[in-house]
């Protein structure tokens, strides 16, 4: 049979590789784009009769299946509500973890009372699930409501939308008190078990797999009744010219207001306002915040007299919590 | 350059004119396949891993080519190198590249040198590094016995897609 000689045990040429990738998509985090035709062909080479030939095989082209896969991610673990609060709107996003574009179906699910960590469950507004339009990260007027079927969002792979759902939070909670909402998204394309295949189904008529999420996934948000109440105490204290406390013409009043913040929340943009009594004058810069002078004018810092109107004394405290600590406000008035 | 003019002009033949072109390079009969394994459950419910038709796959998945050469000329063929080149979008499975009888090695530059695993390295900025599978371009093998008339091998190796 081994009927050929002298054949040179090297051939000496090195066939250029013909690889031919059409439709390479960039790099995913998903994977190769769902629809992205790979094709291979081997070359050989060898000799015979003393010829060294060079031979390609057939090419054979896979197509990229599309992954059917959703994340859904609530952005803040706990969201402070007060109780019978309207409007209270919690952020999610959900991202087409998948290869190829893809719709998704949302849903809510406010029943979370049989855990008992669970105080409460919200009321679902109407509707509820809205696209956070104007990438506030809050419900706002712009904000586009979401109707299932109707305007179900369409990722691309890798792509995200933020989602909001909008509840109200019964009346009559106690601080502390918790309530959860989910937002569940699934691929319009069909879920399941991973594994699972839709024939034909996916961009370009590609197979669609369902992925490791199933092609659900749910993510619940937290609200807790966060209670803050502000307390102010104001006190005063005379002084007249003769060394005295007696409130006559030309002695001067003192006021120093206490504020007090309890509770578990925030009250965020505290300000506090007291007008100058009648028949007194406020004494030019006598305004402090926590013994610190604070001008007279509307500039930088956090007071000032506001003589727009009936002349008041204007601070602004900014978020407070009871963390922040008790605050002092002091200033002067001289009697007239 | 020869080959190359060669290499076009086969490749317009396609896998089915192959027999037909016994004059040059038909001498072998060259044929790729990609499969993948599936689960198969057979009627008594008992299962079994085949190799499929790699009709869809998703990332993750891997990918099993199989290159086959036969002769089919009257003449024995020898120095018979196969040479595949890794699609981009694939990373090759380490220590998956198998062919009898053959000697295999792999290049990280495009087919320009090969050599063992061990041996490769790569330029990552002003670093050499040593070579991963995600690296390797292309996979040779090297037949090393001439095949006779009617004789076939193979060459295969697996694949992961991105």
């Amino acid at each position: 049979m081994a009927d050929v000689t002298a054949v040179p045990r090297r051939i000496g040429v090195l066939v250029a590789l013909v690889g031919a990738i059409s439709s390479a998509g960039p790099a995913q985090a998903a994977g190769t784009l769902a629809g992205t035709d790979i094709s291979n062909t081997a070359v050989v080479t060898f000799d015979v009769a003393g010829t060294t030939v060079t031979q390609d095989s057939n090419t054979v082209t896979l197509t990229v299946a599309e992954t059917l896969d959703v994340a859904v991610v609530v952005q803040s673990a706990q969201t402070a509500v007060d109780a019978g609060q309207s409007g209270a709107e919690l952020l999610y996003t959900v991202t087409n973890t998948g290869n190829g574009s893809e719709s998704f179906r949302l849903d809510f699910d406010n029943d979370f009372i049989a855990d008992p960590a669970v105080d409460f469950n919200p009321v679902a507004q109407t509707p509820a699930i809205y696209f956070d339009t104007d990438g506030s990260g809050d419900f706002s007027p712009g904000d586009t409501p979401y109707s299932a079927g109707v305007n179900d969002p369409v990722l691309a792979a890798d792509e995200s939308v933020a989602i909001l759902i909008v509840n109200d939070i019964p009346a009559g909670l106690n601080n502390g008190d918790i309530g959860r909402s989910a937002l569940l998204a699934t691929a319009t394309t069909g879920s399941g078990a991973p594994g699972t295949a839709f024939a034909g189904q996916g961009p370009g008529g590609v197979d669609a797999v369902v992925g490791v999420s199933g092609a659900t996934q749910s993510a619940t948000g937290e609200y807790v009744v966060s209670e803050v109440t502000l307390t102010a105490v104001k006190s005063a204290v005379v002084a007249d010219p003769f060394g005295g406390t007696q409130p006559v013409p030309g002695a001067t009043i003192t006021y120093t207001i206490v504020v007090d913040v309890v509770g578990t929340g925030t009250a965020a943009g505290a300000s506090i306002a007291d007008p100058i009594p009648a028949n007194t004058t406020y004494v030019a810069n006598s305004l402090q915040l926590n013994s610190g002078a604070l001008t007279d004018a509307v500039d930088g810092d956090a007071g000032e007299l506001d003589s727009s109107a009936a002349p008041t004394i204007v601070v602004r405290l900014g978020d407070v919590t009871q963390a922040s600590g008790t605050q002092t406000i002091q200033f002067t008035v001289q009697i007239q | 350059m020869k080959t190359a003019q060669t290499l076009f002009a086969i490749a317009t033949l396609g896998f089915a004119g192959l027999a037909a072109n016994a004059a040059d390079a038909g001498d072998l009969e060259v044929k790729t396949v990609v499969q993948k394994e599936a689960e198969v459950v057979a009627a008594d419910g008992s299962k079994s891993v085949e190799l499929v038709a790699a009709d869809a796959v998703v990332p993750g998945e891997e990918v099993i080519y199989t290159v086959t050469f036969t002769n089919v000329s009257d003449k024995a063929t020898d120095n018979i190198v196969i040479s595949n080149p890794i699609p981009s979008q694939l990373t090759y499975v380490y220590g998956s590249a198998f062919g009898p009888g053959t000697t295999i090695t792999f290049s990280v530059d495009g087919g320009q040198t090969f050599g063992s695993p061990e041996t490769l390295v790569v330029v990552d900025g002003d670093v050499e590094r040593a070579a991963t599978t995600e690296d390797f371009t292309n996979i040779r093998w090297e037949v090393q016995n001439p095949l006779n008339v009617g004789q076939r091998g193979f060459a295969r190796f697996r694949a992961r897609l991105n």
